[in-house]
């Protein structure tokens, strides 16, 4: 596995795999975090009370060939089989309120294809109305 | 595996889920736009609707799906939105669950969520007591199993979902 990234490197990776899985419509990435805990160091620095957090991304692509796109031989589709892109991060306990800050502007900004509040309402009734009129 | 039906109860349940586990237990957030097989059957009636509009409004509605799985005790805590107004407020509480925060300190729990959760709590324990104790346990499995479900509709389902296989275990 890739060594993990520096927070800046991270989050400018992020921005691209959300900005990327927003445009094309398609597609997925997987946010996870979890503690981490090294088996190595808890035998002589033992700090339980607050371990760093792992954050993983991922856009979930394998590199394994899908049986189903081969049977199908579709063009378009073995184009868009990019290499999998995988990022992670570690952040120390005491890091993790001004990464979460940022973490959480960088999400909000890239997930541009969930529902806005204010266009929602507007856009429904539009749609609703173009639909009745057409 | 639940689909809670409120952001603040998931957050609630995946901090008592740390709480019990905190060194196995993940949260994962899948961003995602539906497959593009109910896409293209949806397409043929997108475009001729929205002429005037750009593409984007077209396009499906991505969602983000929250997990919290703990891989020892098999709990499974999901919650889907496709609201980017919960974005922020979300990774925010993320982040907190990350510093090892207490229900209390999420800050959005009414008065009486925490008793209920609480009663959760004890019952994340109690399995991994149970299978110490043995087959004989069983029986404890159930009766616990009852007591949950009258405490609230959450907890049960979180909690009647990990005796109910402990029972099935001591039974068989």
């Amino acid at each position: 596995m890739a060594p993990h990234l520096t927070h800046e490197e991270f989050f400018s990776s992020l921005t691209n795999l959300l900005n990327q899985t927003s445009q094309k419509a398609r597609g997925s990435v997987f946010l996870t975090q979890k503690a981490l805990i090294e088996p190595t160091t808890e035998e002589g620095a033992v700090a339980p009370s607050r371990p760093s957090i792992l954050i993983r991304a991922t856009d979930g692509n394998t590199s394994a060939p899908n049986p189903k796109s081969s049977a199908n031989g579709g063009v378009s589709k073995t184009k868009s089989k990019a290499s999998k892109v995988k990022i992670s991060t570690v952040v120390a306990a005491d890091e993790l309120e001004t990464f979460y800050t940022r973490y959480a502007e960088v999400c909000k900004a890239g997930m541009s294809g969930l529902k806005k509040r204010d266009r929602k309402r507007g856009k429904a009734k539009k749609g609703a109305a173009a639909k009745v009129a057409k | 595996m639940p689909y809670l039906p409120t952001s603040q109860a998931f957050l609630e349940q995946s901090c008592l889920l740390l709480e019990a586990y905190p060194e196995t237990t993940r949260i994962t957030a899948k961003y995602n736009f539906p497959s593009t097989q109910t896409r293209s059957s949806r397409k043929p009636t997108s475009p001729t609707t929205t002429n005037g509009a750009s593409n984007a409004p077209a396009a499906p509605v991505a969602s983000l799906t929250l997990k919290t799985y703990d891989p020892r005790s098999g709990v499974c805590l999901k919650y889907r939105t496709n609201k980017v107004a919960e974005v922020g407020r979300l990774f925010t509480s993320f982040g907190k669950l990350a510093a090892g925060a207490d229900v209390a300190s999420l800050g959005l729990t009414g008065a009486a969520a925490p008793t209920a959760a609480t009663a959760d709590v004890e019952m994340g324990d109690a399995p991994a007591l149970e299978e110490s104790a043995g087959a004989a346990a069983g029986a404890t499995g159930g009766s616990q199993q009852g007591a949950t479900t009258g405490a609230g509709t959450t907890p049960a389902k979180a909690g009647g979902g990990k005796s109910k296989k402990k029972g099935g275990k001591g039974k068989r």
